[in-house]
């Protein structure tokens, strides 16, 4: 597609010739108007002063007879004025007046008429007359000389002429620069999407800072590009660090099967082994099941919600979990609100509350304690917040654990995939909530452990 | 007893298979849906194994059409499906038990084993095992005569190992009949609260009735 024709086919030209099409009926409209305001009163000007004359005269042949008016039409036509007279016989015979002949058709009423003046009568020009037959058959011709306004009259229609040609052509002009113009803002948006096609995902689009439409557009482009390369960047960490995670059981598993096909055969040992390779399996599969979870809360949008009675879920948590936790040297309290209530889903809700209890337990030493409160806050949200006296997180670190396979160094001993949190917080933003990690209870080591807050809007 | 094992994947019937033999079952296999429908319908099974993505016939569908044909043998689908919304249209279907894939060969036989068990049960007041006695009206327990005080869930928890006496049951069975949990919990949780019935219900008495199945789960049995 050749440039030219490109423009010829944009919106903008499209538009600008919509406006040059208005400019121009304005611009016939305004002209219309000028011309008749000016040369058009001029003519009627003329033809009122020719009735009165006419009349006057009229009114002497009907007083005197042919003679008186012979009499008169000679007087005036002496006279030096803009008015010009003629009388001539039945037969067109000039019996006195400005003219040696009648320079116009005859009808027998009064008629206004264009005429030209003949060469030598005057100065010969336009002129505007009043042609008629008087009772009996002479005819009376009374006209104005034109003149000087027939001038100014051609000279407006000239100036209107050139005013609608420039006219049209500035509206064509400027709606072409306009559409250019529209064009190569288009332009840049198209280029920088052909360039993130092309792979580079670094590319914006120029925001000139003139805050147009433009402008709003492309921001909003590099708003969502940014979202894009953010999301891409995270895949690629999750993809790294599956990979990364999965090598190591992976690789145990294959040592176990390998070492126990090496060694002479030995049913006890081969059971051994065939048994941890099973638990590696296990871990493996676990591995992938949180992943597959994860990642259908996160694309999903189809999810059924329902009226989650929350308040009787947590506190059945809480008695579900009291007993490992005391088993594990864990002082275990809870203290739920009544009718605690959320819009959600029943399982999710369960499984990312049971995430955040399951993670206090897990990296709180024995001796420690665990605290589950749920409340409806000033805002009507309800807060269920799970606080430990573990060794916390550092409140850089607070945001980063909540990112898929993210597990803090000294947890890196420890099972687990690094997905609880991250489904947890999968979980809040599918119930338009949210999971805030804060300084938790007082510890040993004279720091705070962690809290781990999960406020969702209550249901109505 | 007889299972049908309607399965598509030829390799993982095999298993199935295998495994089932193993535990002393009479196997036979169906690759589809509507051969597995025709099977069910004429055969006398006792378990009906059955895949939920089969070709010619879906899972949900083959046990759909055989409740309606008045075929009330128990039903345990597979599936790699097994989020919520599955299962409950599964179970909805008439479906007697749901797992989900992978799932390790004690748990598919220790389920295999608790559905004929369970199969065609009168609806029970009381419940027996050895001098263990469960009244459900009264919400009671008694062994040996004597009054043991259980708290809500565990008296659950103890009549969900009654009703399967005799029978393997999973750490999984127990978190979904008993919490009508449907995750794995990270932690010892469900052996801790085992460990907490049993000093309630054996440490008083000679014969232990809770025994630890290693690495399968629990057998409540004299």
């Amino acid at each position: 597609m050749r440039p030219s024709l490109a423009l010829l086919r944009t919106t903008t030209f499209r538009l600008a010739l919509v406006q040059a099409g208005v400019v121009l009926a304005f611009v016939l409209a305004l002209l219309g108007y000028i011309y008749i305001a000016t040369i058009g009163q001029l003519t009627r000007d003329a033809d009122v002063l020719l009735d009165q004359e006419y009349a006057t005269l009229e009114r002497a042949y009907a007083e005197g007879g042919i003679r008186r008016l012979e009499q008169e039409v000679g007087e005036r036509a002496a006279r030096d004025g803009p008015l010009l007279y003629v009388l001539a016989e039945s037969n067109g015979a000039v019996l006195a007046g400005d003219f040696t002949t009648l320079p116009a058709i005859v009808r027998n009423a009064p008629t206004h008429i264009d005429l030209n003046l003949p060469q030598g009568a005057g100065e010969g020009g336009e002129a505007r007359g009043l042609i008629g037959r008087l009772i009996g058959g002479p005819i009376l011709l009374v006209a104005r000389d034109l003149g000087d306004s027939a001038v100014i009259s051609d000279r407006i229609r000239r100036v209107l002429w050139t005013v609608l040609v420039l006219g049209v052509l500035v509206s064509v002009a400027s709606g072409l620069m306009g559409s250019w113009l529209a064009n190569r803002r288009a332009e840049d948006l198209s280029n920088t999407a052909r360039e993130v096609m092309a792979g580079d995902l670094t590319r914006r689009a120029p925001v000139r800072g003139v805050g147009d439409e433009f402008d709003t557009l492309a921001e909003a482009l590099n708003a969502m590009l940014d979202r894009l390369e953010q999301l891409m960047q995270t895949t690629r960490t999750a993809g790294d660090a599956i990979a990364h995670d999965l090598r190591s059981p992976l690789t145990r598993f294959r040592q176990k099967l390998e070492s126990a096909l090496d060694a002479p055969p030995n049913t006890e040992a081969d059971r051994v082994a065939l048994r941890k390779a099973v638990e590696e399996a296990d871990r493996l599969l676990d591995m992938f099941a949180g992943v597959l979870r994860l990642a259908r809360v996160e694309a999903s949008n189809n999810w059924r919600f329902e009226l989650v009675a929350a308040t009787d879920i947590l506190r059945e948590l809480a008695e579900f979990y009291e007993p490992a936790a005391e088993e594990e040297g864990l002082t275990f309290e809870s203290a739920v609100e009544e009718d605690l209530r959320v819009m959600g889903d029943v399982g999710l809700f369960t499984q990312a509350v049971s995430n955040l209890i399951e993670n206090s337990m897990k990296y709180t030493p024995s001796g420690g304690r665990v605290e589950v409160r749920a409340v409806k806050r000033q805002d009507g949200r309800v807060e269920i917040a799970i606080s430990d006296n573990g060794p916390g997180v550092a409140p850089g670190d607070r945001e980063r654990v909540l990112e898929r396979f993210v597990r803090m160094e000294s947890a890196r001993t420890t099972q687990g995939a690094g997905l609880g949190l991250s489904l947890v917080a999968a979980v809040a933003r599918l119930h338009r909530g949210g999971i805030h990690l804060r300084d938790g209870l007082d510890n040993s080591a004279g720091g705070k452990g962690l809290c781990a807050a999960l406020v969702l809007p209550a249901a109505p | 007893m007889r299972v049908l094992v309607v399965e598509d994947d030829a390799e993982m019937a095999e298993t199935l298979k295998t495994s089932l033999v193993a535990d002393s079952h009479d196997v036979e296999w169906a690759a589809d849906g509507d051969a597995g429908y025709d099977m069910a319908l004429n055969g006398a099974y006792d378990v009906i194994v059955l895949d939920r993505m089969l070709p010619k016939k879906l899972g949900v569908s083959v046990v759909r059409e055989l409740r309606e044909k008045g075929v009330s043998t128990p039903v345990l689908i597979l599936s790699a499906l097994h989020d919520e919304d599955h299962r409950v249209e599964g179970l909805n279907a008439g479906a007697n038990d749901y797992l989900g894939k992978p799932f390790s060969t004690r748990e598919l036989l220790a389920r295999v084993r608790s559905l004929w068990h369970g199969r065609g049960r009168e609806p029970q007041t009381r419940l027996q095992v050895g001098d263990l006695e469960m009244d459900l009206l009264a919400r009671t327990v008694r062994r040996g005569g004597k009054k043991l005080d259980l708290q809500p869930r565990e008296f659950r928890l103890l009549e969900y190992l009654m009703r399967n006496a005799g029978q393997t049951v999973t750490r999984k069975m127990l978190l979904e009949n008993v919490w009508d949990y449907h995750f794995d919990p990270q932690t010892n949780v469900i052996d801790v609260h085992i460990s907490r019935l049993r000093s309630k219900i054996d440490r008083d008495f000679a014969q232990s009735l809770l025994h630890t199945v290693r690495g399968s789960g629990y057998r409540l049995e004299v």
